[in-house]
């Protein structure tokens, strides 16, 4: 627990000395949630508020994950960072669980700041369902940022993660609906954002802050969003590397289509079943 | 393998694909001794003690370290031993003495990093980023973090590579009270003047094997046992007249012929035949050094190679 504790302690300590970090989450999120809020006019209609707020969020979780966790972990890795842990007796286990649990403190105040300014500034009603809403969000930061830390435990060099990063965040920013409501998308890539994890945080988010539905009647996304997280953090451990000079193999990559695999299966599932997650009725109010 | 070894290591071997790094090795580091590992880059060294520090398996032999299996059990071993690497890093926002309470952290014993810090020199520098310390500090506190969890056994892999001599004095001096507190070292280096200052033992590695092992002064006496007189003369020398002196290997006259050098097994008895002839000759000394044969003297024998090619 000791470790555990340290660990915590100095991955803050580190991510508030450095400026990117506040940048990335969060003054880039809010630089988008007051464009969003000038785009969707949420001061004339407060309703709108609600889109630009689950936008907003979804683009934090997104960069969080990706290029919190992923990039992070690459960058140490190549500045040899990783290599003076492994000399200690410490397993990959305390150095995930911390990059988690620093990710998940860093991001938290961010959803208290955006929704307190769409409720005083925009007048958006607080949550109804707020511990659901923070509960969500807390599993898809996770699953995301195991996202991130496969990527990081795949991709040999930091050219090559930034690459897989890159390939993983811009089709999840613009297909999932979390910059272009999906609803418009024609039906190919309403089947296709189906397949995408980031099509569920946005859509569990609507669901809970639209439809105040709870932690359980969101439960394809929840268990979407679980099983990421437990195959991400499974993968991530069973593929870390502590030193650059440590290459994987090409086939190794596959590990990335496997974390990918619960949203390839809801994607079926819908796709057969035509129980489409993006529902239209959310964008009819 | 002895009893009381702390290393034991038999027939070690690590191949990566076709390249095969070590091949063979034998040998044993008692308690308290400082056991030098000496070669060029390349020679196996580094790969060699990586195995053993648990950071590599081997791909056959046999290796215990305090009694245990680097492969098997290399959890319980990093937990007793203090590693110094050669490349290594840390986050350039971290301050010094956070970086030692972090890693204390990960051991069942740690010692305070206020103490450590005084000990190295860092106490003023305990609140700097590590990005904002020198390359002599930054040394400095990767051997603090080796000792933070108070081993008994230290790896030290090139500590004093790329440093100035000053640092390198002063590292030099560290190494000393380590021993001197029967701490014990072993070090990998290709500084001879290091191997022969601190080292109780030295393993000469060349491509993957020990070509010689032993004190410096027994590594020494296995070399052609030659001293070499050098002397300067005010006028120069005609090569094709000298005579040949008593106990004198090979003489030979160098540049501008002012320069004589002189091998020889009895080098007190040479060098005052010489001074003798000179004087009869009439020819003014300018300047006059022995050297008896180095450890790189022994590596250039034994390999035919240079320690830093």
């Amino acid at each position: 627990m000791k470790t555990y504790l340290s660990l915590i302690a100095i991955d803050l300590k580190l991510a508030a000395r450095q400026r990117t970090v506040i940048f990335f989450n969060y003054l880039f999120p809010l630089i988008v949630f007051f464009i969003f809020s000038l785009v969707f006019g949420a001061r004339q209609n407060p309703a709108q508020m609600t889109y630009v707020l689950t936008m907003s969020v979804s683009l934090g979780v997104l960069g969080n994950g990706l290029f919190g966790a992923g990039i992070r972990t690459l960058q140490e890795r190549e500045l040899n960072i990783l290599r003076r842990y492994k000399v200690t007796p410490i397993t990959p286990v305390p150095i995930l669980v911390a990059s988690m649990v620093t990710g998940w403190c860093i991001f938290m105040p961010y959803i208290l700041i955006v929704i307190s300014l769409a409720h005083f500034i925009y007048h958006m009603p607080w949550p109804a369902r707020f511990g659901s809403l923070f509960a969500f969000i807390s599993i898809a930061l996770i699953a995301f940022r195991a996202i991130g830390l496969v990527i990081a435990s795949v991709a040999n060099t930091m050219q090559e993660g930034a690459i897989l990063v890159q390939l993983c965040y811009f089709p999840m920013m613009f297909l999932s609906g979390a910059t272009l409501p999906a609803i418009f998308f024609p039906h190919l890539l309403q089947v296709f954002a189906n397949f995408i994890p980031a099509t569920y945080l946005v859509f569990g988010m609507y669901g809970i802050m639209l439809d105040h539905k709870g932690f359980t009647d969101n439960w394809r996304s929840v268990l979407a969003l679980v099983i990421t997280a437990a195959v991400g953090l499974t993968v991530g451990t069973k593929l870390f590397r502590w030193e650059k000079e440590e290459r994987i193999r090409g086939s190794a990559k596959l590990w990335i289509v496997g974390v990918l695999l619960p949203f390839v299966l809801m994607g079926v599932y819908q796709a057969v079943t035509g129980h489409n997650v993006i529902t239209p009725g959310i964008f009819r109010r | 393998m002895s009893a009381d070894a702390i290393i034991a290591v038999q027939e070690l071997r690590k191949s990566y694909d076709k390249l095969e790094a070590v091949k063979g090795v034998d040998f044993q580091v008692g308690a308290g001794e400082v056991f030098g590992i000496l070669g060029p880059n390349g020679a196996g060294k580094t790969t060699t003690v990586e195995i053993l520090e648990g950071l590599r398996p081997r791909t056959s032999g046999d290796a215990r370290v305090l009694g245990y299996d680097p492969e098997r059990q290399k959890q319980q071993l990093k937990d007793r031993i203090g590693v110094c690497l050669q490349a290594t890093n840390l986050p350039p926002k971290i301050r010094a003495q956070e970086a030692l309470d972090l890693f204390g952290s990960f051991y069942s014993r740690n010692i305070s990093s206020e103490k450590l810090l005084k000990r190295l020199q860092l106490w003023e520098k305990r609140n700097a980023f590590y990005e904002t310390l020198s390359g002599g500090q930054k040394q400095r506190l990767a051997l603090a973090l080796a000792l933070v969890n108070d081993p008994q056994l230290l790896f030290l892999d090139e500590p004093t590579t790329g440093l100035d001599p000053q640092i390198r004095l002063e590292i030099h001096g560290l190494i000393e009270e380590l021993k001197a507190e029967k701490r014990t070292v072993v070090l990998t280096t290709h500084y001879i003047e290091e191997a022969e200052r601190l080292c109780d033992r030295v393993a000469i590695m060349d491509e993957g094997r020990i070509v010689a092992m032993g004190t410096p002064r027994e590594l020494q006496q296995k070399s052609r046992e030659q001293s070499r007189i050098e002397i300067v003369c005010a006028q120069a020398l005609n090569a094709g007249q000298l005579p040949q002196w008593p106990d004198a290997m090979q003489t030979s006259v160098d540049g501008d012929g002012r320069s004589l050098v002189v091998y020889s097994k009895r080098p007190a008895r040479t060098l005052f035949e010489i001074m003798k002839w000179m004087d009869q000759q009439g020819i003014q000394l300018d300047d006059v050094h022995l050297k008896k044969p180095t450890l790189e003297d022994v590596f250039v024998e034994l390999t035919g190679k240079r320690l830093r090619d």
